[in-house]
This record gives structure tokens, C-alpha cells and sequence, in this order.
């Protein structure tokens, strides 16, 4: 190692400006240290699995965020059995080969009692071999591709572990029809990140409005690397939609909202993604012009709904965006309530408690179908998520009226 | 600000409450290609000068893109929210570490080839995940202003006009100091480092210095262009990659040719995106860099044969 003795005493001087600005700036820098609760011994474990690194951080983050939330009600409840709940953690890094590795650290050297997660529909597919493999439950929050709750219809012997408390594909372009068809939108723009679950969604939603008379005017999936937003938002608005759909669930959402208020200040837009349902950058997007959120629960649709957003403010600082924090913690919710009505942690005694149980969430009352579906959509029963408008103080919902 | 919504506009479908500017796509197109390019121009800017100067490739310059982003959202938390008030406060914090960092770690193991590379990625990933603890995972955003409406409906962005008018300057300026009296030692250094010492210059504090003074390049451009879209731990990654493509191609000689190659490839990524697709616009923006690259290894400036 090579020591410069002349040279470092003088470095310090030189950052003492710039650090005390920095500590000005953000004073987060030194954050308290966490609470570390002590916890009587052989808990029931949660295994969570979701991205906490890599582009999809943010998304990951408030997973974990709410399933914690999420546990410390059961525990503040009594816990199952007398026993308290407590979760461990996998970072599965947006990566299938990660998210199966920790789903299997999670289960034979952690020995969770259940697997909840993962983030992405690529993930779960591969956690769900892992899940049936193992005899482990794996509640699904958010993943929503096709191909999971139709693995459990055609072999279901094998993913009888498996339930997904999310909506699939088909329900969500279903709830967002009838948001469609409730505004009056008789042409719509269709703009997302080039992934997989957009694609799908885009495809699902053309099929479902068509008998509606509702159509697509223009589609786009940009490069998460380039995407060339400028050039999206000006040709969404050229083609004069009555609304841009827009579906990316990360940060590309914001830039490309703001290129479209550019673009068209008066054409309204639907963020379906999640990210947009955040206080703090739906602030700072001008409302020229109606910017729609869809969640699976908002602050007043219920009092469960409301109680939870309060709880979640006052812990986290900030309100959940009503996706990728709702489902996951509506997850947890679910399986301690089985857990209860099972009368056990069993894989099996769960499984049939799942099966034949209804159970309240946040977001409503989940029952699950034959290839495990929470039931989800817009018929009567179905758990129909909600449509919030943002304005200047704040966000109103709209669809289903509350 | 941007203009408030009342709960009570006009529903989707029926009559605008405000006028849609965008009246004829292509020229709009074209006319944001060149605001792209101006954003990659304003990176680029302080990449050629690591690269002429201090002869590195910094991994970590889009790092302090991102911190000039995080400077200017702070204060735009505290008030602040002018951009351009931010850029002088993030370029004094990035200069200082800049310097900090050229000083400790780039002029001690910069004759090491894949060191130095290695270790500006490793400060990049260190920052971004110091980032994320600080400031969290989730995207935060500024508010970007209002557009001034041109002839014929052309919407002129904000932060587009700024980012061609500041990689503009910056450019102009540091061609100026380069081909000036005050630019002489840089020049000798870039030329020859040797005879440079050899005339009495303290080469490494130059280099030193001229590191941070690139990283306060990157810092102030990070916080100009903050309003236009959303800051993460990870949003100097793209303009990392695009200034360093731009730097290689041009050719560090020319600043002029960096600038000029800057414009050319937003303008061509953004008429790919309209008349192919938006994903193709990434792929044949790289394919033309290749092409070019293939054409010339040496940058198009030694192509054209010109020197600043």
C-alpha cells in the first residue's frame, strides 16, 4: 500500500466547506439507528423476496416496507398462536438465478414457514419451482403475468402451493376497461417500457375494450436505456387520444409524463404503473390536464384502506403509491389470517384454508379461484381497485365512486 | 409551477380546456434531437477533458451528474428552485471531491491501465448505493416549467434550450482556454506530460485539479437538467455512456467536433425513434457509433483532419 504522508493533511480543509453543505442539504445522512426489537424465541418466519438492488430498488423497497408493516399488526394482534410473526428478507436483484437462489436460502437454511414474493413475473415463475419443490406456500403480490396462475390450473398438484393475491393481466386490463368506458374514452394512447408484463398488458387491454368500441389510436414500448421520450410524447399526441395510457412502473414514468404535459398540456393520462401514485412526484407533474393513478386500494375507499395509509405515512414518512406496498402487505395480511384459520403453519392445512377461506385485506375481501386467482375485476364481489385523480392538495378518487 | 388543475377540467373526450401546441410532428422531433444532443454535449464536455488531460476513463463522471441532480432537489426542498442557482453549489461539492478523489486515488494509479477503470466503476456503484441509503430507492422529482410555444407550435423545452445553450458554452469555453495563454499548461499536458515536468509545471496538482474541475462539469449538469426528469441513484449511468461514446468518436482534439457530434447523434436517435420505432432509436444510435468507430478507430476528427 502506498502512503502519501505530505498530501493528506491538507484534504480535510479542503472538504470542510463542501461536507457542511452536504450536511445542510441532507441532514438524512446520518440516519438514527434502527429499533431492534427482541423477539422470543422460534417465531413463525416470512421469507420476502423482492428486488432491494438494481433498477427495480424502489418498487422492492416498499414491498419490504409494507410486509414489515404488515407483520407488526399481527404481532401487535398476539401474533399466531401465541407465537410472534417475523420476516427474512431475500434480495432477489431483479434477477431470476438470484431470486430462485434466495428463494431456496430462504427455505432450507432459514426454514420460512412461507414464501411471499417475488417482484417481477420472470422471478415468480422461477420462485414457484423453488415453492413446489419444497411444499412451501408462495403468496404472489404483484407479479401479474398469465403463466402463474395457469401453471397451478394445469398442474396443480404440483403448484397447489402457489396463490396470487395480485391481479393477473386479463383483471387488470378489465378494471382498466371500465375506468375507460366510464370516462368516456372512445381512443386511447398505449405507452410503456418495452417489458414483458407491458406488452402483454397492452395486448390484453386491446382485446377486452374492443366490444366496447374502445381503440387503440397509438402504441409505444420505448428502451429503458434511451427512451427517446420526446419523440413518444409527440407522437402519442398526434395522434389526438382522448387519454395516454401509461404503463412503466419505474422512474421512466415521471420523465415521460413530463415530456407529455410538454408536448399536450391538455391531454389527460392514466399511470397504471404504480410509480405515479407517489405524493411527491405527482407534485411536481403539472396539472394542466387530469393525471389518473390506478391502485389497488387508496386512502378512503374503506377504513381498513384509510388506517393502513396512516400507519404506513407515520412509519415511513411518506404515503404508499397503493401498489407495489399494498398488494405485498394485503399478502401478509392473508397468510397470518390462513395460518390463523388453519389452526397451523402446515403447507397443507394452509393450502385448504386458502382454498376455501375468504380473508379481509386492505383492498377488500380476497377468495381465491381454482387455479388459485384472488378475485379481482369489475363484476359484483370482484375486488375492483380504485382510480384516484391528482390535484393541487392532494389525490380524489374517481372510479369506483366511493 | 405548473398550472393548477381544479378537480373540474373536461373530461377525456370531450373539448380541450387548453390548447395542444404540437401542430407538425417532424420538425418537433428534429427540434428535440438537437435538446437531446445538447444534453449528451453537456456531459461530454468534462469527459474530454479527463480524457485529454488526465488521460483516464472515469466510470465514476456520471456519479457526480447524479449528485448535481440530488444538490439541486435539495434545495429545490428548501425553496431553491432555480436549477441554475443549484449548478454553482454542486460544482463547488463535486469539485472538492473531485479533487479529493483525482488526488487520493486517480494520480497514484493511473498508470495502471485496468485499475483505474475498475476503480472510477467501483466509486460509481459506491455513490449509487450511498445514494440510495441517504435518499432512498424511490425516483424524486422537480418541477420543470412551463415550455415557451414557437413559431408554428413548436414546443421549445426549458431544460432542452439550457442544456444547448450551457454544453454550448462550456465548450466554447473550454476551446477558448485551451487554445489561450491560461490553457498552455493543460495543452502541454495533454501534448506531453514530460516536458511539461520538465519545465517546472506541478503536473499532478494540474491534474489533479483538472479532474475536479470536470467532475464540477458533471455536477452542474446533473443539477440543470434535474427538472427534466427524475433523480435516482442511478440516473448518471445513460449520460455516462453517451458522453463517453461521444468523446471516443469525435476525437479529443476537436472540442468542436464533440459538440457537432453531440447534435448529430440526438438529432439522428430521435428521427430514428419517429420513423422506425422508439425501440430502435438506442440500437441504431449505437450501430451508427460502431459504423463510425469502425471507420475511423481514432475519432473523425483525425477523419477531417482538422485540429482545434
Amino acid at each position: 500500500m502506498t502512503v502519501i504522508p505530505r498530501s493528506l493533511p491538507r484534504l480535510p480543509r479542503l472538504l470542510i466547506g463542501p461536507a457542511v453543505l452536504l450536511l445542510y442539504l441532507f441532514p438524512s445522512v446520518f440516519p438514527a439507528p434502527p429499533c431492534v426489537a427482541a423477539s422470543p424465541p422460534a417465531p413463525l418466519k416470512i421469507g420476502v423476496l423482492a428486488p432491494l438492488s438494481g433498477p427495480y430498488a424502489a418498487g422492492g423497497t416498499s414491498f419490504v416496507q409494507a410486509a414489515t408493516l404488515a407483520v407488526e399488526q399481527a404481532n401487535a394482534e398476539g401474533g399466531v398462536f401465541g407465537q410472534r410473526v417475523t420476516i427474512v428478507v431475500g434480495d432477489t436483484q431483479g434477477r431470476v438465478d438470484v431470486a430462485k437462489a434466495e428463494a431456496l436460502r430462504l427455505v432450507s437454511r432459514e426454514k420460512v414457514s412461507a414464501l411471499v414474493g417475488a417482484y417481477l413475473s420472470e422471478e415468480t415463475v422461477g420462485v414457484m419451482e423453488v415453492a413446489a419443490a419444497h411444499r412451501t406456500v408462495l403468496l404472489v403480490p404483484v407479479a401479474a403475468t398469465a403463466e402463474i396462475t395457469d401453471l397451478v390450473r394445469r398442474e396443480y398438484a404440483r403448484y397447489r402451493y402457489v396463490f396470487r393475491v395480485g391481479y393477473s393481466l386479463p383483471q387488470w386490463a378489465e378494471m382498466v376497461a371500465a375506468f375507460l368506458s366510464n370516462r368516456k374514452v372512445r381512443r386511447y394512447a398505449f405507452v410503456g417500457a418495452g417489458i414483458r408484463w407491458n406488452l402483454e398488458l397492452g395486448e390484453t387491454l386491446e382485446r377486452i375494450v374492443a366490444p366496447l368500441g374502445i381503440a387503440p389510436v397509438y402504441s409505444a414500448y420505448y428502451s429503458p436505456g434511451n427512451p427517446a421520450f420526446e419523440t413518444v410524447a409527440v407522437a402519442a399526441a398526434a395522434a389526438s387520444p382522448d387519454i395516454v395510457i401509461l404503463a412503466d412502473p419505474g422512474r421512466n414514468s415521471v420523465s415521460f409524463l413530463k415530456r407529455l404535459r410538454e408536448s399536450a398540456p391538455a391531454l389527460p393520462a392514466l399511470s397504471i404503473g404504480g410509480a405515479l401514485g407517489d405524493a411527491r412526484l405527482a407534485s411536481s407533474v403539472p396539472l394542466s390536464a387530469p393525471v389518473y393513478v390506478q391502485a389497488a386500494a387508496w386512502r378512503g375507499v374503506s377504513p381498513a384502506a384509510t388506517a393502513y395509509v396512516e400507519r404506513y405515512e407515520q412509519r415511513y414518512g411518506a404515503p404508499p403509491v397503493g401498489y407495489s406496498d399494498t398488494l405485498p402487505y394485503d399478502a401478509v395480511t392473508v397468510l397470518v389470517a390462513a395460518w390463523r384459520k388453519a389452526g397451523s403453519a402446515e403447507s397443507a392445512a394452509v393450502v385448504s384454508a386458502l382454498e376455501r377461506g375468504a380473508f379481509s385485506g386492505v383492498a377488500g375481501t380476497y377468495r381465491f379461484d381454482a387455479a388459485h386467482q384472488a378475485n379481482w375485476g369489475a363484476g359484483p364481489g370482484a375486488l375492483h381497485g380504485t382510480f384516484v385523480l391528482w390535484e393541487r392538495g392532494g389525490a380524489r378518487i374517481v372510479f369506483p365512486p366511493p | 409551477m405548473g398550472p393548477s388543475y381544479s378537480g373540474n377540467a373536461a373530461a377525456p373526450g370531450s373539448s380541450s380546456p387548453l390548447p395542444d401546441p404540437v401542430a407538425s410532428p417532424l420538425p418537433q422531433v428534429l427540434l428535440d434531437g438537437l435538446f437531446a444532443g445538447g444534453t449528451y454535449a453537456l456531459m461530454a464536455a468534462g469527459m474530454a477533458l479527463i480524457l485529454g488531460v488526465v488521460k483516464v476513463i472515469n466510470l465514476s463522471h456520471g456519479a457526480f451528474f447524479t449528485l448535481g441532480a440530488y444538490v439541486a432537489y435539495a434545495l429545490a426542498e428548501r425553496g431553491v428552485e432555480s436549477p441554475i442557482a443549484a449548478a454553482p453549489i454542486a460544482a463547488v461539492i463535486a469539485f472538492a471531491f473531485g479533487v479529493f478523489f483525482g488526488k487520493s486515488f486517480v494520480n497514484p494509479v493511473r498508470r495502471h491501465p485496468f485499475a483505474l477503470p475498475v476503480g472510477t466503476l467501483a466509486i460509481a456503484l459506491l455513490f449509487e448505493q450511498a445514494a440510495q441509503m441517504v435518499w432512498g430507492p424511490h425516483p424524486l422529482s422537480i418541477e420543470a416549467g412551463a415550455p415557451w410555444i414557437g413559431p408554428g407550435g413548436l414546443v421549445i423545452r426549458r431544460w432542452g434550450v439550457i442544456a444547448f445553450l450551457s454544453s454550448a458554452a462550456l465548450l466554447g469555453g473550454l476551446k477558448w482556454v485551451l487554445s489561450a495563454r491560461p490553457g498552455l499548461p493543460l495543452h502541454l499536458i495533454a501534448e506531453d506530460e514530460e516536458i511539461a515536468g520538465s519545465l517546472g509545471m506541478d503536473v499532478e496538482a494540474i491534474r489533479y485539479l483538472t479532474f475536479g474541475g470536470a467532475c464540477a462539469m458533471a455536477a452542474a449538469a446533473g443539477a440543470l437538467l434535474s427538472p427534466s426528469g427524475a433523480v435516482t441513484p442511478t440516473m448518471g449511468r445513460a449520460p455516462l455512456l453517451l458522453s463517453l461514446v461521444v468523446v471516443i468518436v469525435a476525437g479529443m482534439d476537436s472540442v468542436a467536433a464533440i459538440f457537432l457530434l453531440s447534435i448529430g447523434l440526438g438529432i439522428f436517435g430521435n428521427a430514428c425513434a419517429w420513423l422506425l420505432s422508439p425501440q430502435w432509436s438506442y440500437v441504431a444510435l449505437l450501430a451508427a457509433v460502431c459504423l463510425l468507430l469502425s471507420a475511423r478507430p481514432a475519432g473523425i476528427v483525425v477523419l477531417a483532419g482538422r485540429r482545434d
